[in-house]
């Protein structure tokens, strides 16, 4: 597998949003990356329509034409839909075979009667349970959630995502204790391993169809930590240590893109800025649009570099505004008008560093995702591109030496327990072995005795 | 000065973002020094030491503390209650008032299920809890960090809390009902479509003529509106609210509805979902 050891950027001023270095072309005449930002809407489907497979694909057809009909009648060029599968969806492949045609043949109506450049992103559910043996390899949920990838991509998905669960069972440990030594082996060691695997398997797939490998998000691990450290009075996880389960992140979802997925990579990867300032490959992030979902603190400056702009999810009900179908995708859809304006009129840099300015010392978690800074912690991952171990640990680093100097300069205030997590968890980072394999075997050591659901064989370790 | 540089000189970070946790930080004080604790902590020792080997998260300090109170004939029972709780009892009070963080409670957990490992070796059996609680994820979700909270927190305040993992199909839900008879049972579920798992389970208790005074229910996408369509549920906002919830039950005998009408009293704190 090709490492990443080079960044594809030169410097961080060239990374803007809508433009990517390895743009990308799909059917029904859409590129991403290519000199526009394409906004996208995602609903979860509401409880019940789980009860049967006609519930299920009535409920994804009514969001595909609820998202077609207002794109039109608000004259969007283009947006992507996507669908998240729920665990029905994923255990049950003609579901997702099926609710995927129907959203394709929503799309491609409108696509021939109004010539709207659209994409259907499809995404299964990652529904295996590493303490269930045989655990993340060669279970039935394993087989289900391959043959549902393969349901999507033969039946009409542009192009297929999942966000993998590898290396959770220990980094929830770990975020939630504070253990950083935890946090790294479960996402820059146990994640990045788990996505090779799933990815090698999903890049395969995408061969034999006309459908595109998107991209993995570290949902599972570091939104996990961003989503318990909340906002600035909660009383949960630190934001310095979010901020560092975030960079680890980035070393962990390039992986998808060394395995060959193309992108745009999937929204709710804030690492996403990392990863295009290493590779080139377009994005998809989330922000402001997306509260309908979850809170962040980030909401402009996480549209800097993107090249699809997301909402996240929402419940398919009623706003006043229209459904939620239609109204999320006009909210990114607006949203999305305003970045190509800019990029027409090349004043998209401009854009760029108001959205970036907005929110660079709201949080530190923010700081570090700052184009400039983002570009900073790519450069540490390829200084160790070939060693997901270190690369992930330098990252971690990087991040808390982007931290610390903000602080010294008196633009970024940290709380005393931001402070001391900080201080103390760059203190475990730095004074850990460089050396891959002593690093997994002492971490096998504690972490199988204290985390019950941890199964190595997972892994292949 | 780069172009980017000096528009960040010309911004007064006032009017753009204002972080309000360094506001608000009080001055430092140690753990121990603040009033309620020091109300809390015993006096006497070894009680006092395996109390604040708790409320500093730290295992080996708290087991010392523990062993050598077994060596002294001092009765497991009494290390429990008067140590290893009291212990517990300062750190909530922390958390509580902002002083301590999620990583300092499960530390501290952690040191404190440890040490009562200890005292139930010489006991001989499990050690008293104040109730039997039950939890589970809903079947079809693999998120579970929010019930491993909830396990936590129920533990660390005394109950025996049955954790039945993630995934978990409803039988298993209500044979467990059936065989613990839990005075509270804690539901979680990230998505839309697994949160219907929790009318099922309640009818399927029905159906067997069982009752819980009340089936806690919470998670990512799971909403108060869809959880008081059914009965014998309490829709659950924060894991750090299911001992005092439970607490309620325990204590005051409050029903699911009353927990409805009265959860931002029960947990102390404004609820946005309740007001």
């Amino acid at each position: 597998m090709k490492r990443f050891t080079r960044m594809v950027y030169k410097n961080p001023e060239e990374i803007v949003f809508g433009r990517a270095k390895f743009p990308v072309s799909q059917r029904w005449n859409i590129q991403f990356g290519a000199g526009y930002v394409v906004p996208e809407v995602k609903v979860a489907p509401q409880e019940g329509s789980e009860a049967s497979k006609e519930k299920m694909t009535g409920e994804c057809r009514n969001i595909a034409q609820s998202a077609c009909e207002r794109a039109v009648s608000i004259g969007l060029p283009t947006f992507m839909l996507e669908q998240e599968h729920v665990f029905q969806q994923t255990n049950n492949p003609e579901w997702a075979a099926e609710c995927t045609q129907i959203q394709a043949e929503v799309l491609e109506s409108y696509h021939d009667e109004y010539d709207i450049k659209v994409s259907l992103r499809q995404t299964p559910a990652d529904i295996r349970l590493e303490e269930r043996s045989p655990g993340l390899r060669g279970s039935d949920y394993d087989n289900k959630v391959e043959e549902s990838l393969e349901a999507c991509a033969a039946n009409g998905a542009s192009d297929i995502c999942i966000e993998s669960m590898g290396g959770k069972s220990v980094s929830d440990y770990g975020i939630s204790r504070g253990d950083i030594k935890a946090t790294l082996f479960g996402i820059g060691v146990l994640g990045s391993i788990d996505m090779e695997y799933v990815w090698d398997r999903i890049v395969n797939i995408c061969k034999k169809y006309d459908c595109r490998p998107g991209g993995d998000t570290d949902c599972a691990q570091a939104n996990t930590a961003m989503f318990m450290a909340g906002g600035l009075l909660d009383k949960d996880i630190a934001h310095t240590t979010a901020a560092l389960a975030r960079a680890m992140g980035a070393a962990r979802s390039l992986v998808a893109v060394e395995c060959g997925a193309i992108g745009p990579l999937k929204d709710c990867g804030y690492e996403n800025p990392i990863v295009k300032a290493i590779s080139g490959v377009p994005i998809a992030t989330e922000g402001k649009n997306a509260v309908c979902a979850h809170s962040d603190l980030m909401g402009n400056l996480i549209a800097g570099v993107t090249d699809v702009w997301s909402n996240e999810s929402v419940y398919h009900r009623q706003e006043m505004g229209g459904t939620t179908p239609e109204v999320w995708l006009q909210a990114t859809g607006f949203e999305a008008a305003l970045m190509n304006t800019a990029l027409q009129t090349e004043t998209a840099e401009t854009l760029r560093d108001i959205y970036t300015l907005t929110d660079k010392y709201r949080d530190p978690q923010a700081l570090i995702l700052a184009y400039d800074n983002a570009y900073r912690i790519g450069e540490a991952i390829i200084n160790y591109g070939k060693d997901p171990y270190l690369r992930s640990r330098a990252a971690a680093l990087e991040a808390g030496k982007i931290i610390n100097e903000a602080s010294e300069a008196g633009k970024l205030y940290l709380t005393r327990f931001e402070r001391d997590s900080l201080d103390s968890a760059l203190k475990v980072l730095e004074e850990l072995p460089m050396d891959a394999d002593q690093f997994t075997d002492e971490c096998l050591r504690i972490y199988t005795r204290k985390v019950a659901e941890f199964d190595p064989k997972s892994y292949e370790l | 000065m780069s172009y980017v540089e000096e528009l960040e000189s010309q911004l007064d970070q006032n009017f753009i973002a204002i972080r309000y946790n360094v506001e608000m930080e009080g001055p430092a004080i140690k753990p121990e020094s603040d009033p309620d604790v020091q109300n809390i902590l015993p006096k006497e020792e070894p009680y006092k030491s395996i109390a604040t080997g708790v409320l500093y998260g730290d295992m080996e300090a708290t087991l010392n503390g523990v062993k050598e109170g077994l060596e002294e004939d001092l009765s497991p029972i009494d290390i429990i209650n008067n140590g290893l709780m009291k212990g517990m009892d300062a750190v909530s009070a922390l958390y509580t008032k902002g002083f301590y963080f999620l990583p300092d409670l499960m530390l501290s957990g952690d040191s404190m299920m440890e040490g009562v490992k200890e005292c139930e070796k010489v006991l001989g059996h499990k050690s008293e809890t104040k109730a039997t609680t039950v939890s589970f994820v809903a079947e079809g979700d693999p998120h579970d960090i929010g019930k491993n909270l909830v396990v936590m927190f129920l533990r660390a305040n005394g109950y025996d809390a049955i954790d039945l993992g993630r995934d978990v199909p409803t039988e298993e839900v209500i044979n467990a009902v059936e065989e613990y008879k839990p005075i509270f049972v804690t539901g979680t579920a990230l998505m839309t479509t697994t949160m219907t798992v929790f009318p099922k389970v309640v009818e399927e208790l029905e159906k067997k003529g069982l009752k819980v005074p009340a089936l806690g229910c919470g998670g990512g996408s799971v909403r108060k509106d869809f959880v008081e369509s059914f009965p014998m549920s309490v829709y659950g906002v924060e894991a750090y609210h299911t001992p005092k919830l439970a607490d309620s039950i325990l204590k005051d005998k409050k029903t699911w509805k009353e927990l409805r009408k009265e959860y931002s009293e029960i947990v102390g704190e404004f609820v946005p979902e309740y007001a």
